[in-house]
């Protein structure tokens, strides 16, 4: 089964590939992940839980990484068991600069699933897979924009929220199923009230009030873009 | 011979039924997971994607399938189910669309869940993107064919079929008079008040499958996913539980949704049910009935048909799984009846981007006789000469039986009527409803201000088509008797008829004779129920089953009685010499001793252990070309179908402000051969005239030009209720036996329904005097007809 799509981090490539190498960001970032252990140089043991359709379940296994192309490339290798079956997969990334300081992510997997999880249909499996990916980058993302530094980096820092706010916001949706659906390509583009959004073309809002204000407005634009998107979805329907 | 056959008992699955102890598909599998379906809401599209991520968040979803997940011959189209040399051009669905929906309800997506409401959640948030094309929408359509509904099907032909008994054309142009006629008849189905449903269980440790299905060939099924999933026969088993109605749309097999849940099922490991909801059944299912007819008939001055050259085209939807079968009927059974002197028919069958055509009771014979029927009247108005008339006048003769029509029916074998008597049951006919009275009354309501019209139609239908049936039959020690046979029962009232007739060939009573359908398990050779075949194919087929077990049964008792099984007999269970109530054994000890033991589990069956004396002790316990056991297995085979027959008469009146059509009498004669059941024959008769009222009057399905079903539900799809029926339908029976199977009897199962359109257009027609030449009829379509007559006066 094959698997691709892409996702933009506010982050230049040099800083994504360090966050995509940092045992801390990944534990906090691999959705549903409970453990997550350095086992030599480029590989990690993991356990992850995962509550998707029938899928659900917790898989322990390894993520080896090769062909480390820093920072414009990298090959995974991920074997993974659990109750429903196991999965084996390959995953190519490459990191392109994008355009206000942004890379974008280009994944393309081939994995091959046994047992319940092969047994559940192909398009649920593989949209499962990239929704968990949708939420790994989009948690990644959340930390690459949390780092104060970022905030500096930007064009006009005035005209988007302040790092509070997107701390904020990223606090305020504690599990990655709940955050704010960003799936196949081009995500970070289609939901217009999104907080990741280049700043230019974010919610324009005067930067005036203390971290306890942003916090809220930031929880609150999060909470309007899930519900945003769940108002979309529905429409397309 | 016998006292139960014939005789109106009641019947014996009632009790159960009506205290709502009746097992339905959906009452089954409680704990299974459901299946529900993505269907197309184009009727004509380019798959271009299917998004199923927004599908993950309901919690309780298992599975999502679409065409790219099947495997193996799962991923073929459907069986092509009846192939035939003149259907050349046959497409069937696959089971999940591949690429290009053809009608709206076409099966894209299946969903599994943990039950139907998450299941429909998910399904409901299943985004598919299509390309819509030009649908194909009615026959005039698929006719142009400006458009075409599969790309390498030119004309959108599926099939031309001719048939020609005599020079029919030559015919025609020598004779008299000439009439050309048009006749339409639109889509209508049969509408079970239980739709489809399947429940598979896959038992991983055996390697064996269970499915129970709401299905008219339980065997049909078996062996249908047994081919699909690569298994053997014998490891897949096919129940068929209470099945809330038929009426042919479920003797189609196997449905998509058939072959998907056992898959799914043993996929997942665990059962997993679909139940059909009403407007699925509505627009994936199956209909029938629509037909454009054009005749050519020419007839001397008497009235009598010299050549009859009829072409008609019929819609047989988006694909043709069933094949030709309903317009063959329809072109054979067209000739009722009568016999002309020269025949010539011709259709085209055309596919649509509508719901797929299989059999609805009746089965293209409803538009055979509108069509022939309709004529017969218009030849009588040409000449100005009685209905009645004219049709004697047509009539085969009861001295011309076996009459050879000179065409091949719908079992591949020569429509050859094997016995009946038209002119008596005419006669019969106008004396029911008194014809030749009924001027006067029309005259007097005429006074009165209102109009009132009578008509007539007759057909004859090939009933019991082989290829066969089988029976078995078994006496317990207890002395009750089971019957199995494989077909299956809807609500015919099968286990009733089956048990009168093992009861009466067996010599036990009815209460001691449990009758099984439609359960491989118990019997696993079958054809299924359609076509009027019940009665007469497993009728005969247990027949012959009770007569081996009777004579076994008179064989043990015998050798234990000492007598010569030439003067025994079996009276209520009870073997016994001829005439001598006092003695004799019990049926169930007659099975105790016919089956040898070394281990007693009772009392009575200490008689038959080693040690309890009789029997040769030089020859072994059960001689070598014998059995244990009481028991008989018989398969009945006709060399071809048998023709029932039958003529109905409807008084009608019609409203002249509104148009409203009320039946005020509606007559029925019919002849099935011998009766059963005379209580179960008339309740068939009772729903198919229901049927045909509704066929006539109110049923149509309203397909818009974009190929979606506007009435696909019973608020807007027009079903008769009671107030619609005739209160009091009026039925005389004639009893012409039948020479081709032991029990002399025909099918009575569609003939209430067969003639209902022909019968009430000719009613309304006489009330009106304007032409009815398309049913069903409205009141609107009246009230339209009458407005054109004034515009054109």
């Amino acid at each position: 089964m094959k698997i691709s799509g892409t996702a933009t981090l506010h982050a230049p490539p040099g800083q994504v590939w360090m966050a995509l190498n940092d045992p801390a960001v990944l534990a906090r970032t691999i959705p549903g992940c409970e453990d997550l252990e350095a086992t030599g140089p480029d590989s990690y043991r993991l356990t992850i839980t995962t509550g998707v359709a029938s899928i659900q379940g917790t898989y322990t296994g390894e993520v080896s990484l090769t062909d480390q192309q820093e920072p414009t490339s990298s090959r995974l290798a991920v074997n993974l068991a659990g109750a429903p079956g196991t999965l084996h997969a390959t995953v190519l990334a490459l990191l392109v600069p994008s355009a206000n300081g942004s890379t974008e992510v280009t994944y393309a997997a081939d994995a091959i699933p046994d047992g319940m999880i092969a047994s559940v249909g192909q398009r649920l499996l593989a949209s499962t897979m990239k929704q968990l990916a949708s939420d790994f980058f989009a948690s990644v993302d959340d930390i690459l924009v949390a780092v104060p530094e970022r905030v500096g980096a930007d064009e006009a820092p005035s005209t988007g929220p302040p790092p509070g706010v997107r701390a904020g916001g990223a606090a305020g949706v504690s599990s990655p199923t709940s955050v704010p659906m960003r799936r196949a390509s081009g995500m970070t583009t289609e939901l217009p009230t999104d907080d990741r959004q280049p700043a230019g073309r974010t919610l324009a809002r005067p930067h005036t009030g203390s971290f306890l204000e942003g916090a809220l407005a930031g929880a609150a634009a999060t909470l309007a873009g899930t519900y945003m998107a769940r108002l979309l979805r529905r429409r397309s329907r | 011979m016998s006292s139960l056959f014939g005789a109106s008992v009641q019947r014996v699955e009632d009790d159960r039924l009506v205290r709502g102890h009746g097992a339905y598909l959906d009452d089954l599998g409680h704990d299974a997971l459901v299946a529900a379906f993505v269907r197309s809401p184009f009727a004509h599209a380019r798959i271009l994607d299917i998004d199923v991520s927004a599908a993950l968040e309901v919690d309780g979803l298992v599975a999502i399938y679409t065409y790219e997940d099947l495997p193996g011959r799962i991923a073929d189209p459907l069986p092509l189910l009846i192939p035939h040399p003149s259907l050349t051009h046959g497409r069937t669905p696959y089971p999940l669309a591949k690429d290009e929906v053809n009608h709206v309800g076409e099966a894209v997506a299946m969903v599994i869940a943990r039950d139907r409401y998450l299941a429909e959640d998910a399904a409901d948030r299943i985004d598919v993107s299509y390309e819509p094309l030009p649908p194909v929408v009615g026959l005039d359509a698929a006719r142009a064919a400006e458009h075409l509904v599969h790309a390498d099907v030119p004309g959108n032909r599926a099939g031309n079929e001719v048939q020609e008994h005599g020079d029919a054309a030559a015919a025609v142009a020598a004779a008299p008079h000439v009439l050309e006629l048009d006749f339409e008849i639109e889509r209508s189905a049969s509408t079970p008040l239980e739709g489809r449903g399947v429940l598979a269980s896959w038992d991983p440790q055996a390697g064996r499958m269970l499915i129970w299905t709401s299905t008219q060939t339980s065997t049909g099924v078996r062996a249908a996913v047994a081919a699909k999933l690569g298994l053997a026969l014998a490891d897949v088993d096919v129940i068929t539980p209470d099945v809330g109605g038929g009426f042919g749309v479920k003797i189609m097999h196997p449905w998509p949704e058939e072959v998907l849940v056992p898959w799914a099922a043993q996929l997942l490991g665990q059962p997993v049910k679909f139940t059909e909801d009403r407007r699925e059944h509505f627009i994936a299912s199956a209909h029938e009935r629509a037909q454009q007819h054009h005749v050519r008939v020419g007839f001397d001055d008497e009235g009598r048909i010299l050549g009859l050259d009829v072409r008609f085209w019929h819609d047989n939807g988006a694909y043709i799984p069933y094949g030709l079968i309903v317009p063959i009927v329809t072109s054979t059974q067209l000739l009722g009846p009568y016999k002309p002197g020269a025949y010539r028919v011709e259709f085209d069958s055309l596919y649509t981007n509508t719901v797929i055509v299989t059999p609805y009771r009746g089965a293209g014979r409803p538009q055979g006789a509108f069509v022939m029927e309709r004529t017969m009247d218009a030849i009588a108005a040409e000449l100005g000469l009685d209905r009645t008339v004219v049709r004697e006048r047509n009539f085969i003769q009861p001295g011309e039986m076996p009459y050879d029509q000179g065409l091949i029916f719908q079992d591949g074998r020569p429509l050859i009527y094997d016995s009946g008597d038209y002119p008596a049951l005419l006669a019969q006919l106008k004396d029911l409803i008194g014809w030749d009275k009924f001027a006067d009354f029309a005259e007097e309501a005429r006074s009165q201000g209102r109009r009132v019209g009578i008509g007539l139609a007759c057909y004859v239908e090939g009933t019991g088509v082989g290829p066969y049936e089988g029976g078995h039959v078994v006496v317990e020690t207890s002395g009750k008797v089971k019957v199995a046979t494989g077909l299956t029962t809807q609500g015919q009232g099968h286990h009733t008829v089956l048990a009168q007739v093992v009861a009466d060939e067996l010599g036990v009573r009815l209460e001691d004779v449990e009758v099984v359908t439609g359960d491989t398990r118990r019997f696993g050779y079958a054809v299924g129920t359609f076509a009027s075949r019940t009665a007469v194919m497993s009728g005969s087929a247990v027949a012959l089953a009770a007569r081996k077990a009777r004579a076994k049964a008179l064989r043990v008792a015998a050798e234990a009685m000492e007598a010569s099984a030439d003067d025994l007999e079996i009276v209520d269970g009870v073997v016994r010499v001829k005439g001598d109530p006092a003695g004799g054994i019990a049926l169930g000890t007659v099975a105790v001793l016919s089956n040898p033991l070394r281990y007693a589990f009772d009392d009575a069956a200490q008689a038959a252990t080693q040690f309890a004396g009789g029997g040769d002790l030089n020859k072994p316990p059960i001689a070598e070309d014998d059995e244990p056991g009481i028991e008989g297995r018989g398969y009945f085979s006709p060399v071809r179908s048998t023709f029932a027959a039958g003529m109905h008469a409807a008084i009608v009146e019609t409203d002249p402000d509104t148009a409203e059509v009320t039946i005020l009498r509606y007559c029925v004669v019919h002849d099935c051969g011998r009766l059963i059941n005379p209580r179960i024959v008339e309740g068939q008769i009772h729903g198919g005239v229901a049927q045909g009222v509704g066929g006539a009057l109110y049923e149509r399905m309203a397909y818009d030009d974009e190929g979606q079903l506007v009435n696909a539900s019973f608020m807007d799809f027009l079903m008769p209720y009671v107030s619609e029926v005739p209160p009091h339908i009026e039925i005389g029976h004639l009893e012409t036996p039948s020479p081709l199977n032991p029990l002399g009897i025909k099918g009575a199962g569609e003939a209430g329904v067969i003639p209902g359109a022909a019968v009430l257009a000719a009613a309304i027609e006489d009330a009106e005097g304007i032409p009815i030449t398309s049913m069903p009829l409205s009141p609107s379509d009246l009230f339209a007809l009458r407005r054109t007559r004034e515009t054109e006066s």
